[in-house]
């Protein structure tokens, strides 16, 4: 590693400033790793074709993205599926859309190539709601809150910037900022970059910037990956001032983040676990197949154009869905509308609307007030109302209440003073370093903490059934913290059956 | 770890010492090396961990320009960084044992390399120093060794964290207290020269430490358990082995052999002479001579070189410095010594007396039901239950609290860089999966550890217990009210 000699600066196209707008005091050579010159692999990006045209970049086409129900809200047993009928579905993280040509059916969805991570939606009621909400607009993306097994997981609540994350602009799919390289400012002070590459170096995706131009870079991760390696090591993180740097190897697929959000180890280290797992059931292990028999293979044309629709978790449902699309096929080629679609997407630039949800379908949309004692029974009703709050007793901000048992968990409102979305953002920082903190790997998990700083009193207990993380002012007395958790839990016990689905597991394969 | 692994090479540690302007061609990378211990590994090793090193401390500093590299974890190892000068880098690797949990804080093994940087300037000056004295590394390189594995061999038991009993000692190894040295009084300055002093004073001048003669195994095997104690065979083979190492390198490395090295950290180096001064023959003119002259000492903060004088009465030791100047000479000294023997001798009786009936005793900080560390940082004390007593804890307390206390290393180096004034001020209680309470209280400059592994179940009788605590002791500086 250490006899790079080349000192060639990035034949990337930099930005047109300063190429290096950190210039190491310290002229060494081997600074630049980072500004490798790969010809070989320019010359094997060149002969990369990328099958998205990215034509119509603007990116204004919607996607079909549902809000995430992990109370299992899924479909109805009787297992209909519409087609914009309103549904609430499962929702499995969408890379992209694919282009789904099919000559019976004659759709051609939009092509894009997504981020991974989605932002707040524009309605900040709607956020963190375990019941769910539905979108509150067409423009507006959902957040994605996954329930896996035993961890309460958050993905995608990044935004690049400082100080951007207040806005509230609609999410519009697409990748940003893909002119970037690793010689721009800008790229460098990103908060949380992701990047994926194949064990051969070859860059696969980079959450900000032009994967062809972050080539050197992603050799350089390549390199440290396998440098430890040959060691008889295996790399897992580096800590530098606010910034960490993760990484994960799977198999032929090396995962990388970095960021200086401050969350723990065990939360970044999760968010790349669940971007393999995104790309797994996209492509499959057969893709370790691939680079076993090409270490150079390039899987970026495989990734780029994906969606993924979960209907029903039911095994059984299979024939008879088919059926339906056999069945809803024959009438839209009958009426002719699908070409009449086609050709106004390809044309006049039409858009498919994401089609609203009828809230009613949905179960466990309580909304939990310890201050009121009425309980939720009609879900629509939470959705009109607008409910403005300066917490609850004893100065209770939030809390989350999961069971074990069940694999579900509620959640209670955002109401003041955790209104925006900086705010809540925060506050799941908080949770996450909690949780990491109680489910320590070698010595957990542990029973209780109470955590007292200047933004929040937290207090979390963890028993065998279930576990609850309630966030309190931070002038709040502990007696009555303590209280009031107790409350909660009692109360959440109460009405079980109301916010929980029982019953056999919803959730079993 | 004991120097007796130093031809296995198979350690559980690594530690090395290099420069990043050095040996920028190709061909010559070797020259960045200062130090590499252990020193009998391959160069092609030693280079990959150099390079390894030097390659994360460029790649971090794209994402990171202000803040260098601190930290690589890998499954099996931690690498653990300090930049000591401007390039000059210490790393040390230690192995994370397969039974055991990790149970080193980065930030103590962080503080180890300062410690051993901070105590090396203070004898010998900066690296970089060094350095430019003489480019080709031959001087930094001998001074490193000598230095270090002087350290090593006195402070081994320490860092080889293989007895979980002593991490929690490890910490303060600084600012801690061990044996009946505990009082440190100083009119320096300076806080980093008090601390390498005291640190000093407790390795080689405390009475246990200066040669009675008798030899050093049996010697130590009478005092009780300090926090440096060293193991038997550390000591038989130390000497044996730095002894060849000098010969072999005096006639191989072809090194000009008169360059005098002081190895302040030789065991049984001082003595107490018949007027009660220490006296040492560390410290020559030149190689050749054998009178021994004034122990001299840099002190950072002023950058200025002082005459080290120690006095001893039974438990007390009196550490004098006086400037260098060239009218000071060694009578000059002698008259120094004499005066302070006329005019202060009865005074320093009665206050040796009077700390001596004043000391409790080695339980002195022992409070029964807890077991605690507590940190000023505004007036530079801490105090903790005695080792015995730390030792009564289960392994899975200590270990949850030194996570906890990594937990909240990082809050306050994050607070740090955000605010540098405000000091962080947070409380965390964790009841433990083995059902002790763990608790961490940070507020304006203090901090207070503690495990209660005898309390009940419930938050608010933990934190009565707490409360109360601080109230007796703390001044209520821990206290909500």
């Amino acid at each position: 590693m250490g006899s790079e000699s080349d000192s060639s600066t990035s034949s990337d196209d930099s930005a047109p400033e300063n190429p290096d707008p950190n210039p190491n005091p310290n002229p060494n050579p081997n600074s630049t790793l980072i500004d490798q010159t790969l010809d070989a692999i320019e010359d094997q990006l060149a002969s990369i074709v990328l099958t998205q045209t990215n034509a119509i970049e603007d990116s204004s086409s919607e996607q079909e993205v549902f809000k995430d129900a992990p109370n299992g809200s899924l479909l109805d047993e009787n297992n209909q599926p519409e087609i914009g009928g309103g549904e609430i579905v499962d929702e499995v993280e969408v890379v992209g859309e694919v282009e789904v040509v099919s000559s019976s059916i004659g759709v051609v969805w939009r092509r894009n190539n997504s981020e991974l991570e989605v932002d707040q939606p524009s309605s900040p009621s709607s956020s963190g709601y375990a019941g769910g909400r539905g979108s509150s607009g067409a423009t507006s993306a959902s957040e994605i809150e996954e329930v896996s097994g035993d961890r309460i997981r958050e993905i995608g609540r990044e935004d690049s910037f400082d100080g951007m994350s207040d806005s509230q602009t609609a999410w519009v799919p697409g990748k940003r900022h893909a002119d970037e390289d690793d010689a721009s400012v800008s790229w460098r002070k990103r908060k949380k970059h992701f990047f994926i590459l194949s064990h051969s170096g070859k860059p696969i995706y980079s959450r900000y910037g032009d994967e062809h131009k972050l080539a050197g870079f992603s050799a350089t991760l390549q390199a440290i990956i396998s440098f430890v390696e040959n060691g008889g090591d295996r790399v897992k993180l580096v800590r530098a001032g606010k910034h960490q740097v993760v990484f994960l190897v799977k198999g032929p697929i090396y995962l990388v983040c970095i960021s200086c959000t401050e969350e723990p180890y065990e939360s970044l280290r999760g968010q790349l676990e669940l971007i393999y797992g995104q790309m797994i059931l996209i492509l499959t292990k057969s893709v370790n197949r691939c680079f076993e028999k090409n270490p150079k293979f390039d899987m970026t044309p495989l990734l780029v154009d994906t969606y993924l629709m979960l209907l029903t978790t039911s095994s059984d449902a299979f024939y008879h869905l088919k059926d339906c699309r056999i069945r809803i096929e024959m009438v839209l080629l009958k009426s002719n509308v699908l070409s009449e679609v086609q050709r106004s997407m390809l044309d006049g630039g039409m858009r498919v609307e994401y089609l609203p949800v009828d809230p009613s379908a949905r179960s466990g949309t309580s909304s939990p007030h310890l201050s009121q004692s009425r309980l939720a029974t009609d879900s629509s009703d939470r959705l009109q109302e607008a409910f403005v709050g300066i917490g609850g007793p004893a100065g209770l901000w939030h809390f989350i209440y999961r069971s074990i048992y069940l694999d579900q968990y509620a959640s209670s409102e955002f109401s003041s003073p955790i209104n925006s979305l900086q705010q809540q953002k925060r506050l799941y920082r908080a949770y996450q370093k909690l949780y990491a903190s109680m489910h320590d790997k070698g010595n957990g998990p542990h029973k209780t903490q109470f955590r007292r700083d200047e933004n929040y009193v937290l207090l979390c207990w963890l028993t065998q059934d279930f576990e609850l993380y309630a966030a309190f002012d931070p002038l709040a007395d502990k007696a009555l913290a303590i209280k009031t958790c107790n409350r909660v839990c009692q109360w959440v016990k109460d009405v079980e059956n109301e916010i929980f689905l029982l019953g056999a597991s919803p959730f079993s394969w | 770890m004991g120097l007796s692994s130093v031809t296995t090479g198979s350690d559980t540690i690594k530690f090395c010492i290099f420069d990043l302007r050095s040996g920028q061609h190709e061909g010559e990378e070797l020259n960045k090396i200062l130090f590499f211990y252990p020193a009998d590994l391959p160069f092609s090793t030693q280079l990959s961990v150099i390079g390894l090193s030097e390659g994360l401390i460029t790649f971090t500093r794209i994402f990171s320009p202000e803040a260098a590299c601190e930290v690589i974890e890998a499954e099996g190892h931690s690498h653990v960084f300090y930049e000591a000068e401007p390039d000059v880098w210490m790393v040390m690797i230690v192995e994370k044992s397969k039974e055991s949990e990790a149970i080193w804080r980065i930030d103590a093994l962080r503080s180890v390399l300062k410690e051993v940087h901070s105590l090396f300037m203070m004898f010998h000056g900066s690296i970089r120093a060094l350095l430019d004295k003489e480019p080709n590394g031959g001087l930094i390189r001998s001074h490193l060794y000598s230095f270090i594995m002087d350290y090593l061999s006195v402070t081994g038991q320490s860092i080889r964290i293989m007895c979980w009993k002593y991490f929690m000692l490890l910490t303060d190894l600084v600012s801690g207290p061990s044996g009946i040295h505990n009082t440190f009084r100083c009119t320096v300055s300076s806080l980093e020269d008090t601390i390498n002093l005291f640190t000093y004073a407790v390795l080689r001048l405390s009475p246990r430490a200066l040669s009675s003669g008798l030899s050093s195994w049996s010697y130590l095997r009478k005092g009780n358990v300090s926090s440096h104690a060293a193991t038997g065979s550390v000591l038989a083979n130390s000497g044996a082995v730095l002894d060849q190492f000098y010969r072999s390198r005096d006639t191989s490395s072809g090194e000009d052999p008169s360059y005098h090295i002081a190895r302040p950290l030789q065991q049984d180096k001082w003595t107490k002479g018949k007027d009660g001064f220490l006296v040492s023959d560390i410290w020559k003119a030149e190689a050749s001579s054998s009178v021994p002259t004034t122990p001299t000492i840099w002190l950072q903060k002023t950058d200025e070189r002082v005459y080290l004088c120690a006095f001893q009465h039974r438990n007390l030791t009196l550490i004098l410095l006086f400037p260098v100047t060239s009218s000071l000479n060694d009578q000059g000294i002698s008259l120094v010594k004499q005066q302070v023997l006329e005019n202060a001798s009865l005074k320093i009786v009665k206050v040796e007396e009077k700390l001596s009936k004043g000391w409790g005793g080695e339980n002195a900080y022992h409070v029964s039901g807890y077991r605690y560390l507590l940190l000023d940082g505004d007036r530079n004390v801490s105090r903790a239950s005695p080792p015995t007593k730390v030792t009564t804890l289960t392994k899975e307390s200590l270990v949850a609290l030194n996570k906890l206390r990594e937990e909240v290393d990082l809050e306050k180096s994050r607070a740090k860089s955000d605010s540098p004034d405000n000091d962080k001020d947070m409380e965390i209680c964790i009841r433990a999966k083995n059902n002790a309470w763990v608790i961490a209280l940070v507020t304006r400059g203090k901090e207070l550890y503690m495990v209660l592994e005898k309390a009940n179940e419930t938050l608010l009788y933990a934190s009565d217990a707490v409360e109360n605590f601080s109230n007796r002791y703390c001044n209520g500086s821990f206290s909500l009210d």
